[in-house]
This record gives C-alpha cells, sequence and structure tokens, in this order.
C-alpha cells in the first residue's frame, strides 16, 4: 500500500500542472456549492435575527384585532400568570413631515404605556407628552430629526364596526407631535408583530397622546422567557376575562326593574351570545333597530325605533307579523288595532351596502307610553344619536332626511327619548335586523337574576378565541417562518446549475487531458503487470486525493462567495430580498454539506471517467473512426424539423398557449440546429471525397468521424447561450399584455391603499357628489373597493414562509363581466364557467372558498389548488378557505381574495374599504391619481399605477433572472475555457498529425489557423444554435413589445465571441514547430 | 546538390549530437546513414528536412543556402523538394488512403491543372507501389507494409528531390522491410530522387550507394 501511494504522490508531483488544473476547477466548484449553502444560512440566520429584532422581548401575543378592550386586563394577567406583560395599542396612519410635507401610508402606530420600553429592556427610554419616537427608517424616509414636527393622523379608536348599521361616522384624528427619539433597530425601533424581513416604518407615542377614551388596548405582549404551554395562559386569560373587559355593561332597567346587559359594540356577536346564552339559559334576547317610516293609509311616522322581545320577558309581544304600536304613532298613522302598517328600514346587504327595506305588520294592540312601554333603555346606545339633543343632530350612519322630521317627532324626542314606538317578536325583528354584527343589541334577564349572578356566571367562562382575541407564540411563529422561509441555498444551487454543470463538464475535459497525459505511464504499469482493478484503485485514489485537496481549498472559498453573495443581495441583487440587513452567516453545517456533496459529486465523475478510460485505452484507437454513417442523423433530423415546425404552427395558431409553444419550438428548434451541425460534419468525408482539393473541407474532416468532440461543444454552447438569452428576454417587464383585461392588472389603470377605511361606494352618485368625483373629465372611472383583514405580507417580496396571509374580501362581478386577470389553474366544476364565482359560493358554514396569485400559493403559501387555508374568523371560529384558483401573476399577489359577501361576514369589524382598482381611460390616469390624491388627502391615501405595482413584483424574479444569467455567463466563461482544454486534448491526440502536416510542407502558422478555423466554427456554431433557438422561444415576449434587453444581449455575444477567440488562440499557440518534431518519431 | 557544411546542434539534456558535421549529396545518390539510438540520426534528417535548425553551419541546397530560411520558405522548401517517410507511417486514421496520400499537395496552392496531373500521378504511383487498390480504405483496414508504401507515396506526391526516410522499414518484419527498400531504391532510380535513409539495417544499407556511420556526432565511412 505504501508502495501505491508513493506512486501516487510521486504522480501528482510530476503531472503537477494538469492536477493544478483540476485542483482549480474543483476549488471553484466547491466554492460556488458551499458559498450557495452558506448563503442559505445567512439568509435564514439574518431572517431569523430581524424577527427576534423586531420583537424584541415579546413572546407571546394576545390580540384582539380590530377590536378594543380594557387595559385593566394587564394587570391581572400579571398577576394571573406571574409574568411580565404590558399592553399597547396597535394602528396603522399616516403621516407627514411638517417642514418638508413628505409624507409616508400605512405606518405603524404604537401606543404605550411607559412600562412599555422597560418590558423592551430599554429601561432609559420614555416618550414625553406631545412627543414621539421614530424608527430610523421612518426618520430617514421623511427626512426626521430630532426636534422636528410630525403630523400623524389615524382613524379615531371606536368600539362599533363602521359598517354597522347606524354607527357614526367615522373620523380621522389628526395630531401634531414632535420627534423625541429616533429609534435604533437595537432599542425596538423596528418593533413590529408582522413576519416579514422588511423594515416597517414606525411611530411610538405615549398612550395618553391618543384619543382613546379608558386607555383601551388592542395587543398584550408577554416576555419572551415564558415557560409555561399556551394553554395555561390561554386559562389564566380565560379565568380573567370578564365582560366589562370587552366593553359589556350590566345596568338596571328602571322601568321593569330587571337586569340586561348591553355592549358598547351595539349590535353583541352571534359567538358572544350564545356563550352566554348557554351560561345563563334564562337570559333573552332583545333587538331594537331604526325604522325609516312606519306607513298606513297615506300617512307616515318618520325614523322610529321598533323593538324585537322575547316572549318569554314580554308575554304580551305578538309573534309573527303581529306588532305592538304606541299610542302616539296610533295617532300619528290614524291606526287602530288590527290595521295594517307598513314598515320602512335600511338594512345592509351582504356586502353591507345600505338598502331601504320594507314588511307589512298587522297591528295586534296600541299601548300607552308607560310601564314597560316606555322603556328608553331599549334603544342601543348609538353614540350618533344617544344624547342628542335634536333629531336633526343625529348622525345615523344612515342617510336621514331631516326636512321629513316634524316638530311632533321633535317633541317625542324630547319627551321620550329613543323609546320604541312599535314592538314585534325577537325571532321576527332577528329574522329582519339580525346581522353579520350580530343578533341582539341587549340581553335582558328575569327579575330574579341579579348583576352578581351575571358577573359570576359569565366572567370567567366565555371563550376568549369566541370574543375576538387570538393567542399566539408569535415568537415561535416568526422563528418558524423564518426557519421555513426561501430556501436561498437550493435556490443558489438552480441559479448556479448551469455553472455546476459547466465546471463538472471542464473538470470532465481536464480529467481527461490528465489521463491522457498518463497514457504512457498506464501503459507501462500495464505492461509490468499491474492488474486493471490495481490501476483503477490507483487512479481513483490520486483522484480523490486531487479532488479532497481542492474542496477543502473550496470550503474556504465558499466563505468568500457567501461574503460576496450576501454583499451583492444587500445591494445590486437587494430587489431579491428587499432588504438590507442580511449578514454573512458561517456555519459548520453547510461547509460540511458543501464539501461532502461537492466531493461525492465529484467521485462519481471520476469513477465513470475512469472506467471510461481504461476501456477506451486498450481498444484501437482506429476503430474509433470508422462506422460512422450520417443517414441515421438525418432521420432525426427530419423528424426534429418536422417536431420544430409543427410547434411553430401551434403557437402561431394557439393564441392561449403562445408562450409554451414558442418555448417548445425553441428547444426543438435548438436540437435540431445542433443536428443540422451534426449533420454537416458527418457529411465532410462525403464532401471531400467529391472535391478532395478543398483544404477546408480537409480540416474538418476529423470531426466528421469525431463529431460528437465538436457536437458536444457547439451543445454547450448554445444551451448556455439559449439559457441565458430567453433568461434574459423573459424578464419580466409591463407590456402591452399586462395592461390587457387578461393580463396582470386585469385592465385596471390604479392601485389605491387608504389608510383610513372608506366606508362609501364610489360608484354611487351619491358618493362621487360627496367626494367631488363626478367630474365629467373623468368618463369611465369606475372601482372594485375591497376590504382588507390583517396579516402578513405572502407576495415573493416577503422571505418568510407564511400562514396567515392578508385576505381581500371583493365583489368578482366585474372581473366576471370584464373577464379580467388570468388564472393558471382553477378547480374544476361543471356549473361554475368562470372560476371568479368560487368567491360568490360557500359549500358549507366557515367553509369558504379563496383565490390568489398562483406565486403566492407557490412560495408564500406554499399550498395547491384544492388545499384548505385555516385561518381565524373575527369570532375565533375556525375559517377554512379551499383555494380554487391560482391567478398568473397579477396586482392582487400577497394576498388572498375571498367573496366580500363572507368577508363581511366572518370579519364584520374590518369596516369599510382600504384597497380598491381604479379603471378609466388610460390617457386619463395621471388625472384620475392627482384627482384622487385630491379628495382623498384624508384617507391616507397612496396611489400606484398597477403596471407599476405589478412591475414591483416582477423585480424579484427579475433579480433571480439576473442571477441566473450572471452565473450563466460565468458558465458560459467556463464553457469557454473547456473549449480550450477540448483544443489541448485535441491537439494532443492529433500531434502526430500535425507533426506530418508540417513534414509534408505545412507551415506551422497554417496549421495553428486551421485548428483555429475548427475551433471558431463551433464557437460560432453553438453561439448561432443558441441564439436562433432563443428567439423562436421568445417570439411572445418579443411580439408583445416586452422591453427586451437587446444590448445586454448583444455585449454578452460579443464578450463571448472575443472571450472564446482570445482562449482559442492562446491554446492554438502552443501548437508549434518545436512541440510537434518530436511526434514524428515512433513512441 | 546539398552540401551540408559544419553544422552542430545540442540539446540540454542530451548534451552534443551533432559536432561539425559535414556532408555533401549529389542528385540521385542513395545515402544510408546509421549509428546507434540517440546518435542524431534523426536531429540530422529533421535538419536537412529544416524542421529543426542547426546551432551553428549551414546548409545549401542547389547552391543556395537555406540554414537562415523562414518559417514560410522552410515549408515550401519541405513542400516542394522533400519527402518525408518515418518508421511509424503517421497515416491520419480518419482519411482514407487516397486522401492521405493527397494531403501534401494542400499545403500549397494548386490550379485545377495542376491537381489533375497530380491525380494522374498519384494513380501511378500507388499502382507501381501495389497499393492502388487500397484507395477507398482506411489505415485500419490495411496491413504495416501496405500502410509504409502509402506513406512512401504520399512523401513522393509532390516529386521532390530528396527522400528523407527515417528507419522506413524498423517497424515492418523481414520480407515486408526488404520489400520496402526495393520500392525506396525503385523510386530512386525511376524518378531520379537522391534517397538519405536513417537505418540500423546493414541489409538496406548495404543497397545503398554511400554508407556512412554517425559517431560522436561527425560522419565517418
Amino acid at each position: 500500500m505504501q508502495g501505491i501511494i508513493r506512486i501516487i504522490f510521486k504522480s501528482i508531483k510530476f503531472y503537477k500542472i494538469p492536477v493544478l488544473y483540476q485542483i482549480l476547477i474543483i476549488v471553484l466548484l466547491s466554492a460556488v456549492i458551499t458559498g450557495s449553502l452558506l448563503t442559505g444560512e445567512s439568509v435564514r440566520q439574518s431572517l431569523k435575527k430581524t424577527s427576534s429584532e423586531s420583537l424584541g422581548n415579546t413572546g407571546i401575543l394576545i390580540s384582539s384585532g380590530n377590536r378594543f378592550f380594557s387595559p385593566d386586563l394587564i394587570q391581572k394577567m400579571r398577576n394571573g400568570s406571574n409574568i411580565s406583560c404590558t399592553g399597547l395599542v396597535e394602528l396603522t396612519g399616516f403621516c407627514q413631515n411638517m417642514n418638508s410635507q413628505k409624507g409616508v401610508v400605512n405606518a405603524h402606530i404604537f401606543a404605550a404605556n411607559k412600562d412599555f420600553f422597560a418590558f423592551q429592556g430599554s429601561d432609559s427610554l420614555s416618550i414625553k407628552p406631545g412627543e414621539v419616537a421614530v424608527n430610523i427608517k421612518l426618520a430617514q424616509y421623511l427626512d426626521l430629526k430630532k426636534g422636528d414636527e410630525l403630523i400623524i393622523r389615524y382613524s379615531e379608536i371606536n368600539d362599533i364596526p363602521a359598517d354597522a348599521p347606524f354607527a357614526p361616522d367615522r373620523k380621522v384624528k389628526s395630531v401634531v407631535m414632535k420627534i423625541g427619539a429616533i429609534l435604533e433597530p437595537e432599542k425596538v425601533g423596528n418593533f413590529s408583530l408582522l413576519i416579514s424581513q422588511i423594515t416597517p416604518l414606525n411611530i411610538f407615542m405615549d398612550m395618553n397622546d391618543l384619543e382613546n377614551d379608558g386607555h383601551k388596548i388592542n395587543r398584550i405582549l408577554f416576555k419572551k422567557d415564558y415557560k409555561n404551554s399556551l394553554i395555561a395562559l390561554y386559562d389564566t386569560f380565560k379565568n380573567n376575562l370578564t365582560l366589562k373587559d370587552i366593553g359589556f355593561k350590566i345596568r338596571t332597567v328602571k322601568k321593569t326593574g330587571k337586569n340586561e346587559l348591553v355592549s358598547d359594540r351595539v349590535f353583541i356577536d352571534g359567538t358572544i351570545a350564545d356563550e352566554i346564552s348557554k351560561v345563563l339559559p334564562s337570559s333573552a334576547r332583545v333587538i331594537t333597530y331604526m325604522g325609516n317610516h312606519f306607513k298606513s293609509g297615506g300617512r307616515s311616522t318618520p325614523y322610529s325605533f321598533i323593538s324585537g322581545l322575547p316572549s318569554a320577558l314580554y308575554p304580551e309581544i305578538a309573534s309573527g307579523n303581529g306588532m305592538i304600536i304606541n299610542r302616539w304613532m296610533a295617532n300619528d298613522l290614524g291606526v287602530k288595532e288590527g290595521d295594517a302598517i307598513q314598515l320602512y328600514w335600511y338594512s345592509p346587504d351582504s356586502l353591507n351596502k345600505l338598502i331601504e327595506k320594507n314588511s307589512h305588520f298587522i297591528i295586534k294592540s296600541i299601548v300607552d307610553i308607560k310601564g314597560i312601554w316606555a322603556d328608553s333603555l331599549l334603544m342601543p346606545d348609538f353614540p350618533g344619536i344617544s344624547g342628542k339633543e335634536s333629531c336633526s343632530d343625529w348622525d345615523a350612519g344612515v342617510p336621514i332626511k331631516i326636512h321629513e322630521i316634524r316638530k311632533k317627532d321633535e317633541d317625542y324626542w324630547n319627551r321620550y327619548r329613543g323609546t320604541p314606538k312599535a314592538f314585534i317578536s325577537y325571532e321576527k325583528a332577528r329574522e329582519l335586523w339580525g346581522n353579520n354584527f350580530g343578533p341582539a343589541t341587549s340581553f335582558r334577564f328575569p327579575i330574579a337574576v341579579t348583576v352578581k349572578d351575571i358577573e359570576n356566571k359569565i366572567n370567567g367562562s366565555l371563550d376568549p378565541y369566541k370574543v375576538g382575541f387570538t393567542i399566539t407564540d408569535i415568537r415561535a411563529q416568526s422563528l418558524k417562518a423564518s426557519e421555513s422561509s426561501v430556501d436561498f441555498g437550493s435556490l443558489f444551487l438552480s441559479l448556479g446549475f448551469f455553472l455546476i454543470l459547466a465546471s463538472l463538464i471542464l473538470l470532465s475535459f481536464a480529467a481527461s487531458l490528465y489521463f491522457d497525459s498518463k497514457k504512457r505511464h498506464i501503459n507501462t504499469l500495464y505492461a509490468l503487470g499491474f492488474k486493471n482493478n490495481r490501476i483503477f484503485m490507483l487512479l481513483f485514489f490520486e483522484s480523490a486525493l486531487i479532488n479532497f485537496a481542492g474542496c477543502i481549498i473550496g470550503a474556504f472559498g465558499g466563505f468568500l462567495a457567501n461574503l460576496l453573495i450576501t454583499g451583492a443581495l444587500n445591494t445590486v441583487w437587494n430587489g431579491a430580498v428587499q432588504t438590507n440587513t442580511l449578514h454573512p452567516y458561517f456555519n459548520i453545517i453547510p461547509v460540511l454539506t458543501g464539501f461532502v456533496l461537492t466531493f461525492l459529486t465529484i467521485m462519481v465523475l471520476m469513477l465513470i471517467k475512469i472506467k471510461r478510460y481504461l476501456k477506451v485505452l486498450h481498444r484501437k484507437g482506429i476503430e474509433i473512426y470508422n462506422n460512422h454513417s450520417g443517414k441515421k442523423n438525418l432521420i432525426i433530423l427530419f423528424i426534429s424539423s418536422y417536431i420544430t415546425i409543427s410547434l411553430l404552427i401551434l403557437s402561431v395558431l394557439l393564441n392561449e398557449q403562445r408562450m409554451f409553444f414558442s418555448l417548445a419550438s425553441g428547444i426543438s428548434l435548438l436540437l435540431t440546429c445542433v443536428l443540422l451541425w451534426r449533420q454537416y460534419y458527418l457529411g465532410v468525408s462525403k464532401r471531400v471525397q467529391r472535391k478532395t482539393e478543398t483544404r477546408r473541407q480537409f480540416s474538418r474532416l476529423y470531426y466528421s468521424f469525431n463529431s460528437s468532440g465538436a457536437v458536444t461543444s457547439i451543445l454547450f454552447i448554445a444551451a448556455g447561450i439559449f439559457t441565458v438569452f430567453i433568461t434574459e428576454m423573459n424578464r419580466m417587464n409591463f407590456n402591452e399584455k399586462a395592461g390587457n383585461r387578461s393580463g396582470g392588472t386585469g385592465g385596471y389603470l390604479l392601485w389605491c391603499e387608504n389608510t383610513i377605511p372608506l366606508k362609501e361606494d364610489l360608484n354611487t352618485d351619491f358618493a362621487r357628489k360627496s367626494f367631488g368625483l363626478d367630474d365629467t373629465k373623468l368618463p369611465g372611472l369606475r372601482f372594485v373597493q375591497m376590504k382588507r383583514s390583517s396579516g402578513n405580507d405572502a407576495s415573493c417580496l416577503n422571505l418568510n414562509h407564511i400562514t396567515t396571509p392578508p385576505l381581500l374580501g371583493t365583489d368578482p362581478t366585474d372581473f366576471i363581466n370584464n373577464k379580467s386577470f388570468t388564472f393558471s389553474k382553477a378547480l374544476k366544476t361543471e356549473h361554475l364557467r368562470n372560476p371568479w364565482q368560487y368567491l360568490k359560493i360557500s359549500p358549507s358554514s366557515n367553509v369558504i372558498y379563496g383565490i390568489a396569485d398562483q406565486t403566492v400559493l407557490d412560495w408564500g403559501l406554499k399550498i395547491k389548488i384544492g388545499d384548505t387555508l385555516m385561518l381565524r374568523a373575527e369570532n375565533g371560529m375556525p375559517l377554512k378557505i379551499i383555494i380554487a384558483a391560482g391567478l398568473q401573476s397579477s396586482v392582487f399577489q400577497g394576498n388572498v381574495l375571498i367573496g366580500m359577501e363572507y368577508f363581511s361576514k366572518y370579519f364584520p369589524s374590518v369596516s369599510g374599504s382600504t384597497v380598491m382598482l381604479a379603471e378609466g381611460k388610460p390617457e386619463s390616469a395621471e388625472l384620475i391619481r392627482n384627482t384622487l390624491n385630491d379628495r382623498l388627502e384624508n384617507y391616507g391615501l397612496s396611489i400606484e399605477k398597477t403596471n407599476n405595482r405589478l412591475a414591483s413584483f416582477y423585480t424579484v424574479s427579475n433579480t433571480y433572472l439576473s442571477i441566473f444569467a450572471v452565473f450563466g455567463v460565468l458558465g458560459m466563461i467556463i464553457g469557454i475555457i473547456g473549449l480550450g482544454f477540448v483544443l489541448l486534448r485535441n491537439f494532443n491526440e492529433r500531434k502526430k498529425e500535425f507533426a506530418l502536416m508540417l513534414a509534408v510542407g505545412f507551415k506551422a502558422a497554417k496549421i495553428r489557423r486551421m485548428i483555429l478555423s475548427e475551433q471558431l466554427l463551433i464557437l460560432f456554431a453553438g453561439v448561432l444554435s443558441g441564439i436562433l433557438p432563443a428567439v423562436v422561444a421568445t417570439s411572445d415576449s418579443i411580439m408583445n413589445h416586452a422591453k427586451i434587453p437587446w444590448m445586454f444581449m448583444l455585449f454578452m455575444v460579443l464578450a463571448l465571441m472575443i472571450t472564446g477567440s482570445l482562449v482559442l488562440s492562446i491554446s492554438v499557440r502552443s501548437v508549434t514547430r518545436k512541440s510537434l518534431i518530436g511526434s514524428l518519431k515512433k513512441e | 546538390m546539398l552540401s551540408i557544411k559544419n553544422i552542430s546542434k545540442s540539446f540540454t539534456q542530451r548534451g552534443t549530437v551533432l559536432d561539425n558535421l559535414c556532408l555533401e549529396v549529389e542528385m540521385g545518390d542513395t545515402i544510408a546513414i546509421m549509428g546507434p539510438s540517440g546518435s542524431g540520426k534523426t536531429t540530422l534528417m529533421n535538419i536537412i528536412g529544416l524542421l529543426d535548425k542547426p546551432d551553428t553551419g549551414d546548409i545549401l541546397f542547389k547552391g543556395g543556402s537555406i540554414s537562415n530560411f523562414s518559417e514560410s520558405e522552410s515549408a515550401a522548401y519541405r513542400n516542394m523538394n522533400i519527402g518525408f517517410v518515418f518508421q511509424d507511417h503517421l497515416l491520419l486514421p480518419y482519411m482514407n488512403i487516397y486522401q492521405n496520400i493527397f494531403l501534401p499537395l494542400l499545403a500549397a496552392k494548386h490550379s485545377n491543372i495542376q491537381y489533375s496531373d497530380k491525380r494522374l500521378y498519384i494513380n501511378e504511383l500507388m499502382i507501381q507501389s501495389g497499393i492502388y487498390d487500397l484507395k477507398n480504405k482506411f489505415p485500419s483496414q490495411i496491413s504495416g507494409g501496405e500502410a509504409q508504401r502509402v506513406a512512401l507515396v504520399r512523401a513522393l506526391v509532390n516529386k521532390p528531390s530528396v527522400l528523407l526516410a527515417d528507419e522506413p522499414t524498423g517497424s515492418l518484419d523481414a520480407k515486408n522491410a526488404e520489400s520496402m527498400g526495393e520500392l525506396l531504391l525503385e523510386m530512386n532510380r525511376e524518378y531520379s530522387i537522391t534517397l538519405i535513409l536513417a537505418t540500423h539495417s546493414n541489409d538496406i544499407a548495404n543497397k545503398m550507394s554511400k554508407k556512412l556511420h554517425l559517431v560522436d556526432g561527425k560522419l565517418v565511412l
């Protein structure tokens, strides 16, 4: 064994130059593989660090979404769980630098008490009254410095959902604050409860500076050192949760002496109502609503309240269409018992748009306004109505025709306030007025049920999930999201695939060259009686040693590659990661993985090469040149041409699948071109026989009998050019097609997001007038308004693995009518012709359909069509969203679309639209944009052209394509160097041939020119066979006038040709008289 | 016709191979150069064929010095005046016999008429050397003796003045060696080609008009 080892080392020492070539290639290969894996680790660790930094000390989060609850819960939880926690209000708002007028929308506003910063470990930090702290990113965006003034606007904090019936218009609060501090990331400046690597725009203010009665909060944060289970925390929370905490009040009704339970939200959620009914079965539900008109016999009573009462507590109440009215209304309408009465009221439809409905009732009895019928508390505490001195002061959230309110109506209001004028059964009332916001406006209890009874029964028994809370281990979730984030290790391995392949091929060439140079050595060993196996082992161990050395150095090269790649991702390739906070991390596992992966791959390659080499070594070289026939190739060429032409015709005829067929015909053409070149080389022999004196043909005769040598090189160059070309040509640019109805914009011009929800339907004349959008200069202006729930951006801009994407509630009618957008995939059903229609149906309770961009499904959510996305509805119940269809790249990326009807049902507190698409004449885009910016200024509107939005998503894929192209070009350069190796190998193989030529009178320069022209033809053939098919493959993009980077590609081809010519010229210089004459002697 | 005056050639590893060597060759001469392996026979042949250059000394061909020929002039000289035959026939495996023979004609430009003449000449040579029937075969399909005849015809295709044969029978069996020797002399007689032969074989050397020994870098009788 020692002898063998000595032979190996001596051989390596002797053949040091070819060994060095191999080591260099292995170093490159190993560095690329290890570097890719280390980059994956770096991205993962950086995301973890960002998550950890943005959460600060936060471990567990209790959130009430859009609802608010009592801050008392903080202290109760502190006592109950014995763990440090803090509460805060999280809002979105928009703000502006007072001096520069620069503004941003969707800023995160955190209102907290002093203990928030202490909780986060920044004890010394505090925000003085009138001051705010902002993070560095916001400060940079708005050019803010300490002492500057900032205007902050946010939607007022109100318990009543803005879309609920009779909810007053939500006001926009505006405050001017001084910048007290600019917070660094280490001081929780980038605090965020969202899962994203993108740095948020944060404003921290003191709770006292937020207009917020009772300092209600919507988040409780628990420290990360909480060791018990979430269930334990849930139990503690449940035990401490009281009616008061979630805005319920118990009051005694003077007129009846009984207790009632009312909510600050006015309507009591169905799930809470069911919980109350469960623990207090004697409770009875009441629903009071406002009618627009009571009409009978041509007389009308406007704007009156009517109660639906439970028969258990009000035995007099009539069932069905029976109605009790009070004397005042009977007199006003001139009706008597048994008369019919018609009631008109506004009701939110499934999309929460108010529509006037009516119903007929029969008067069962007329009662005096006294006792239980004079109960003004039956009217809920509507903030825009209760406490108003006059009916004309009402802010009822519905259109009130002031001129219809008579003096007698004002008098009734002054005397009886909201005392209902009519009473029907609760069941009937629920049928008419029960809505997404709840089935009751109060609970009433029998006289025997005391306040204590109610409190004892309900407090501590409410399921937090069912009253709108979520309890999440946000830290674990965040870390899990970053751990299962986009795997940049595999991504870079696939992006660098061509480079890796090129390196392997180059290594194969280099190894062949090495083995060739050892031919005499091996033959000697054979002659000395070495067995085949022993020679195999000798070569194998020698290769292993070379491989090991290369891989070890390459592993260190991987560190350098990691530094370079993360540096590039933070700067020039920033588009792929949307952050500049990546740090290079070094971990032994990816290094070892890279080492082993490279080592094994190379050893497999070497195993094949050595076996092949030893097999061929003793075969007569002469045999190689026999039995070549062009007939087989001609048949294959004919078939390939036929397929190419067929695919081309299909690409012209089938407009919908043009992209696919263009690509397929391009690939087919590439193979055809290569086969054509093969045919050319095979035919050289025949042409020479016909016309012997053609010197050029003679020079290519070698490849006629060794066509694989030329064709492999042509195929390699062509495939490289083709790949880089189609990568570049398929760069996703906004083109005419994207702007079509079927494109990614759906034909819409603008994507608008407003921080303050917009309650109005901007397509109605009323809203147009009130917003001043009825301008005749804006013909065809139409909106698709959408509601959005909170969630983590699932677009390709977010690297984390997202499981809770934001939902976009939308009415797909316009999309269906306009045939907007195109689907990649959809569930197949017989009765639905358009996948958008899925958004209008629900297979069962708490199960709905959703649609998302295919990219979001594949990369963000990692689910497929037909899979179910599990989320929680606002009422805490699980909401199953079956993914019905995947859209081709669209402006909706990052969101999951569901029907507006179901959005309103499952997320009633999300009021008003915050996202909308605007369509109009393309030439009016700027005018529409300016008009909307002007008229909706107070809504924190950000408007983006749909094509720009689409382009911002394309940035990610385009950056990936750039990386791929860079690696591809590097791969091709390596391929070109490989051509040099091929040339050297050919030279070695043909040394005697060239020596003979020299002897018969060829000049050395002529021989060099001949070799060079052979190789240049291969290079040219490769380039041509790559470009032509690439143009065909991307004809769809070219025809759509996509921005094709012609200059880049021209530059690349020129660079390739120049580099290739240079490498070949240098390689051919080794063909000299001196290097040849030695070959004339027989070995 | 060919006058070699005081040429010397030395190599780093082998030392002085040719030392002030002189040789006068007349047209139609048949000269055998003998000597042990490494004595410098091939080096001398290469220098005569201008494949290699002497360190010192001069070579005159038909009265003119050719020692300082440029690469281009050397190639033309070889092409037009020198024919080489080597121990290894050096036939290109991917060319058929006819193409192999035709190869030297491609080193220089010829007119169509010249090509026609050459084709006739090649056919004549092939018939004369008994390899005409092999013209469409490949080197792998013929014997060693036949291959060496092909190599000889190839060397003669440009009607050279001097035929340099470096161990032309070294790889052949006795019968083929003898036959090859006969053929070489026949060509010498038929076409008045000067033959300079480097060989170990006394049998062939004895058939030459001059028999020289290369000893210590000098030619001696």
